[in-house]
């Protein structure tokens, strides 16, 4: 489990997440191989969002890519803080 | 700058080629295209160009739907969501031209594919499966019929992949009702234009897609900073990016608004002042549209969500609930004086539901109304429905009618213009439309707005250069006022431009240059293009260069197409004739002679000859186009300055 931390209530399901997060990985924008999965079904307005252990906090870049480009504060980095279970609404 | 710089990120790279006649799958290279025009909306009007000779018939074979996604969709650039449907516009015979977000678009170019390009018709109903290079026409008799809904539902649970994204057609599309939308993710509908009515008639109910695939910017650390830029000046601006994180049309639920003064029609244009406790009724916290509210949602890498999730209790309707609720909702059921929120909130889910066009229902069927105002047509025509205005029952009757084509909806189904023929009784002077294509926008008090609309290559709507005041829309700055027509045609091409880059990269304007959030310039393009398309642009080669090419090829495609003159660049002939009755704005009206005041200086702003708007072999070949210019040669009177046509 990755130590990033997702509030559902503020989460919009932009997947921007998703995104920056296997640029981290990859160098390029490739959600599969990304450690977030986001999807939304259209028919329940739910985001289910999810994290894997690949996270690595981004390592040495700094902040967490996620966290830097979420534009909703929906994400915070709870790496000494027991982690809950990151599932959506 | 390099004119044929080639493009070396940003793209999937491929263009899916599908022949529902034949079953033939093939690709192409996208990048040749892009490299011309940016991509996006702007390859779609290269390949329509290239490929539809003069005389094809929106519903013929050879008629081409072109699912185009922009070049920066797919990576982290804010907004970059959004794909393009182009093909021939079933109300004008000329361009058509659909917008949509979602995430649909950035999952086909994870698939390889930048563009999907359809031809022929299937012989049965069929839907698209595209899992990566996979691809499959397969049998959809088992969605034929159903609901955008119940579409979703099926293929869904067909799949059991929360991943896929589904681009729709409801029954509407399917029974070839003009005004039909191809809907994505149930919500987000690419709506003008009738392309939901041109996938119907190619029998092709869903392109379903799922990508694994990646995305490669051509200088990643440079594109992020470019990116965070952006980022900082959505933060700047603070107030518009919460008030669209209510939702896109949080603006009016404050009942003193500007917007409701000055771009609002009322019962078909009768009016475009719409009484103080009307709005407040309609957008009322406790029981108004904001009450059905539950949530917000994004489109893809969108950091100002706008898509309110709305759910509404069994009340006068059934329960209904679903993404999707704009500003145009509000100008629909104004445009019926309909204040009842359970009707707008109705209205817009079972447009959905239905996969109809909600400015089409709108101005269309508010000139039905008009229609039994003035006697043309009564409760017999009707199938008992009393079209009086306020009565939002009988709207939503008539948009079923209009769907399924049941009794008056198989007349309307043809198209209005087509009904004014068989109503006659002058019933065509109160049909309000651009070019064909019913119109929702108001003409008479922003003028920047109706001249953007009129002069619409896609046959109105205001997505071509619309603007308002300079706080919502256009250059900003303060030489230009909402309500006056003065310096309003430099703003509108201004915004016509910045509309072509954001349409062939795929950034929503919502974010981009108009209305909205509103906080990004051509500048910001100008860098995502370096950075992650690898082209050394400046922003004036963007906007001088590429946006231009768009345009004139939107506009080629028209004089190649079909016959309009400078009299179908104005105003609907109501709005010339009749001044706004009462409020604020009361005696104005669309004046002629300042609209063509306007007119002159736009054709010259876009380097269009003056007198007929006609564009000019100079011209198109100044920007590289003289292969367009050749294909208008039959056209053409004359060569080098005189019009081309």
């Amino acid at each position: 489990m990755g130590r990033i931390k997702h509030n559902a209530a503020r989460c919009y399901g932009c997947k921007i997440c998703q995104l920056v997060c296997s640029l981290h990985h990859t160098g390029s924008f490739w959600p599969e191989r990304s450690s977030i999965q986001v999807s939304r079904n259209p028919r329940t307005g739910v985001v289910k969002w999810s994290i894997d252990k690949t996270c690595d906090l981004c390592g040495r870049e700094g902040e967490p890519f996620c966290l830097r480009y979420c534009s909703y504060e929906a994400l915070k980095n709870v790496a000494d803080e027991n982690q809950e279970e990151n599932e959506g609404e | 700058m390099s004119k044929k710089g080639k493009i070396r990120g940003g793209l999937a790279g491929k263009i899916l080629r599908v022949d529902l006649s034949t079953g033939r799958i093939w690709t192409e290279n996208s990048e040749p295209y892009a490299a011309r025009t940016l991509g996006g909306r702007g390859t779609n009007s290269l390949i329509l160009m290239n490929e539809i000779e003069p005389g094809t018939k929106w519903d013929h074979p050879a008629n081409l739907l072109c699912f185009g996604v922009g070049s920066l969709v797919g990576t982290a650039a804010p907004g970059a969501c959004r794909t393009d449907i182009s093909t021939i516009n079933v109300f004008s015979g000329g361009k058509g031209s659909a917008n949509v977000g979602g995430s649909w678009g950035a999952e086909l170019k994870y698939a390889g594919f930048d563009h999907i390009v359809i031809r022929g018709k299937a012989e049965r109903p069929v839907y698209l499966y595209i899992h990566d290079d996979r691809v499959e026409i397969r049998d959809a008799s088992w969605l034929w019929g159903k609901t955008i809904y119940e579409t979703e539902d099926l293929l869904r649970q067909e799949f059991g992949d929360e991943r896929i994204e589904i681009a729709a057609i409801g029954p509407a599309g399917e029974n070839r009702v003009r005004g039909s939308a191809i809907l994505i993710d149930t919500a987000k509908a690419a709506g003008g234009s009738g392309v939901g009515c041109v996938m119907g008639d190619k029998r092709l109910k869903a392109v379903v897609v799922r990508g694994h695939g990646k995305i490669e910017v051509f200088d990643p650390p440079g594109f992020m900073e470019a990116v965070a830029k952006a980022g900082r000046q959505c933060e700047a601006n603070r107030v518009k990016v919460q008030s669209m994180r209510q939702s896109g049309a949080a603006r009016f639920e404050d009942p003193d608004f500007e917007g409701w003064e000055t771009c609002m029609v009322i019962r078909n244009g009768q009016d475009d002042y719409w009484e103080r406790e009307k709005r407040a009724q309609l957008m009322n916290a406790e029981a108004g549209i904001p009450s059905m509210r539950r949530k917000v949602r994004a489109c893809f890498s969108c950091p100002t969500g706008c898509m309110p999730f709305m759910e509404k209790a069994r009340g006068k309707y059934r329960e209904m609930k679903g993404e999707g609720f704009w500003i145009n909702a509000l100008w629909s059921v104004s445009r019926f004086d309909i204040s009842d929120p359970e009707t707008a909130v109705t209205f817009w889910l079972l447009a959905n539901e239905l996969g109809l066009d909600t400015d089409y229902v709108a101005a269309g069927l508010a000139w039905v109304f008009e229609c039994y105002e003035r006697g043309f047509i009564d409760q017999k025509d009707t199938g008992g429905l009393q079209l009086t205005w306020g009565n939002g029952e009988a709207l939503i009757g008539l948009m079923r009618k209009l769907a399924y084509r049941e009794g008056i909806g198989g007349l309307l189904a043809d198209g209005m213009v087509e009904a004014t023929k068989k109503i006659g009784q002058g019933s065509e002077y109160y049909l309000i439309h651009v070019k064909g294509q019913p119109s929702i926008e108001p003409f008479r008090i922003p003028k920047g707005w109706g001249l953007g609309v009129s002069t619409s290559p896609v046959a109105g709507r205001h997505l071509r250069g619309a603007i308002r005041g300079p706080g919502h829309s256009g250059p900003g700055g303060t030489d230009y006022n909402v309500i006056h027509y003065h310096n309003q045609a430099k703003a509108v091409v201004w915004q016509a431009k910045t509309k072509e880059l954001e349409d062939n990269l795929g950034i929503c304007n919502y974010v981009g240059t108009w209305s909205g959030a509103h906080f990004l310039t051509p500048a910001n393009y100008a860098e995502w293009v370096r950075t992650a398309l690898g082209l050394p642009v400046r922003e004036e080669d963007l906007m001088e260069h590429y946006a231009v090419i768009g345009r004139n090829l939107e506009k080629a495609f028209n004089t190649r197409h079909t016959n309009f003159t400078r009299e179908d660049d104005l105003p609907p002939l109501r709005f010339r004739r009749e001044e706004v009755p009462k409020g604020p704005y009361q005696g104005f009206k669309a004046d002629e002679d300042q609209y063509n005041a306007m007119l002159d200086e736009f054709y010259q702003l876009w380097g269009w000859d003056k007198k007929t708007g006609m564009q000019t072999r100079e011209g198109l070949e100044k920007i590289g186009l003289q292969d367009v210019a050749e294909m208008l040669a039959g056209k053409c009177l004359n060569e080098d300055h005189l019009p081309i046509r």
